[in-house]
């Protein structure tokens, strides 16, 4: 019996003597992460919109978007890597990508700021589309991109409405009209 | 009589990763008597849930805890989605129900270890939680964080596992079993650690029915009751049979908690060969209006999960009853006659989760 009970340990103990560690030689080692890690938070600030959906459904509140600025900035500190922001940015311009925020004294705000191409400015703040509907085909495209849900058409009795208090002005809905019957004003 | 002290226990103390007090009465060194107090960690969460969406509340709920937190998401999202009246898909179902067996290994995985560090050994403690990072290891690649996994949502999940995540964890979860063997066979056949478990601290059935123990706490003194036959997630269409021991003491403890890690491992493995394609989120529309009540097995016990919606999107009440709150009871009353040498194993026995109780 006492051997039985000698064994096991002897044999645990030869073997981590002669394997490998079991921990890496982080930081003198490269950490290896997988594709999934949830680290911080990147943009593609020029395929933003500023429709600030992020902002709003951020639970710890870390992200500000200035729509006149055509700014997007993040506290770094305050972020819990959720991934909210991600799954409800309707550009798909927010990704969630490996290694975390370094650390810090203080608490650090990053800002980035969308380029503006001369003559391509994106639909101004407080602008809201306007159907010609004389041009428009009730195709429903634009109310299956509006990321809020704001506009109504119905196909059959050939009407168009946008609800306004809902609309955000973000300009999907212009962008995939295939008439282009939809202008932000 | 002896002459009574009182001694201080907490809310620092070494043996304990989470801030709980008790005064213990004792009689030369026998404790007489634990009178407990808690609030160190009480962070106001479930009163967070009237100003934030209820589909934002999601990520709050799993940071109630660190290592139920799959559970916390998948209870909450559970009660939203009965009020709503949500259909789940099966797939999700399926990957709600391997993430949670996964927690399940993690849980016990730490709980081990903690148990080897309590009564100062070492290597044992090493091994439990060399073990563990295998599983965390697993979460990491599925869903992208180690304790915080942020897949839950209204309606099913968020994220997929493809074929070559889920034959990883298949493989992880067999070479995981082979090298648990050695270690349960140290925990439940050496003779240190028999002397430190056996006899110590028991809990007769009516007992632990009487003070409302739950989970493992339960199932150690022979009630065969486990929140997971109750049928939610994949449950139903997986063999679930509660693992019990007659003993109701420590070591017993122990040995439903190795028992439930095999029966975890046993689980995924089902999980894994029966899951359906298909999709893993159904949309949900509209705000919740109603109540509903949900019990889910977590590893430390069956915690209770209560929503009250008022039809807008904020809710007006979320209630979380956890496992250990309901362990307290039982707790007291093994504490009492023991050796104060033994009050931090003890304790330790009931898998105390403070942050989860004071929410």
């Amino acid at each position: 019996m006492a051997s039985f009970r000698f064994w096991p340990f002897a044999q645990t103990a030869l073997k981590n003597l002669f394997s490998k560690p079991a921990t890496t030689g982080y930081p003198f080692e490269p950490a290896h992460y997988p594709e999934r890690m949830r680290g911080h938070v990147e943009i593609a600030v020029e395929d933003c919109i500023s429709c600030g959906l992020c902002a709003r459904n951020c639970p710890p509140r870390a992200l500000t978007v200035d729509r006149a600025a055509g700014t997007w900035s993040i506290n770094r500190f305050d972020c819990v890597q959720c991934g909210n922001c991600v799954n409800v940015c309707p550009k798909k311009c927010l990704k969630l990508a490996p290694q975390y925020t370094r650390p810090g004294a203080q608490k650090q705000t990053d800002t980035y700021t969308r380029p503006v191409p001369p003559g391509q400015e994106g639909p101004k703040a407080g602008a809201r589309p306007a159907n010609d509907q004389e041009k428009c085909v009730y195709c429903t495209l634009c109310a299956k991109k509006c990321p809020q849900g704001a506009i109504a058409v119905d196909r059959a009795a050939k009407t168009w409405a946008l609800d306004g208090k809902k609309c955000i002005g973000c300009g999907l809905c212009a962008a995939s009209c295939p008439k282009k019957c939809l202008t932000m004003k | 009589m002896a002459k009574r002290s009182i001694v201080p226990f907490g809310p620092q103390h070494p043996v304990l990763p989470e801030p709980v007090h008790l005064d213990l009465v004792l009689e030369d060194e026998t404790v007489v008597e634990a009178v407990p107090s808690i609030g160190f960690v009480h962070r106001g969460l479930e009163k967070l849930v009237e100003m934030k969406d209820f589909k934002e509340y999601v990520y709050i709920a799993e940071r109630v805890c660190g290592i139920c937190s799959f559970g916390h998401g998948m209870g909450y999202c559970q009660s939203v989605e009965r009020i709503m009246n949500a259909e789940v898909p099966a797939r999700a179902n399926y990957l709600r129900t391997i993430w949670m067996e996964m927690s399940r290994v993690h849980s016990h995985l730490l709980w081990l270890g903690l148990l080897a560090d309590a009564m100062g050994f070492e290597s044992l403690f090493m091994e439990s939680w060399r073990l563990r990072e295998k599983i965390l290891d697993m979460f990491d690649l599925t869903t992208g964080g180690r304790v915080i996994f942020s897949v839950n949502c209204i309606g099913g999940v968020l994220k997929d596992m493809d074929s070559a995540m889920l034959s990883a964890i298949r493989s992880t979860v067999d070479s995981m079993e082979k090298e648990l063997r050695p270690i349960a066979d140290s925990f439940l056949r050496d003779f240190t650690v028999g002397s430190r478990l056996r006899g110590m601290g028991v809990l007769k059935p009516e007992q632990a029915v009487q003070l409302g123990a739950v989970g493992p706490m339960l199932r150690a003194s022979g009630v065969s009751y486990d929140a997971r036959a109750l049928g939610y997630a994949a449950y139903p269409e997986l063999e679930v049979e509660p693992v019990t021991a007659d003993e109701g003491d420590s070591y017993a403890r122990c040995q439903v908690r190795i028992g439930e890690l095999y029966q975890s491992f046993s689980l995924i493995r089902q999980a894994i060969e029966k899951i359906p394609q298909g999709p893993i989120s159904a949309p949900v529309k509209g705000n919740p209006s109603g109540e509903h009540f949900m019990r889910i097995e977590q590893p430390r016990g069956e915690a209770i999960y209560y929503v009250k919606a008022n039809g807008t999107k904020f809710l007006d009440r979320f209630r979380l009853r956890t496992p250990t709150t309901s362990n307290i009871p039982p707790m007291l009353e093994l504490l009492k006659g023991c050796q104060l040498a033994d009050v931090p194993l003890l304790i330790l026995t009931i898998d105390p989760c403070i942050s989860c109780t004071e929410r």
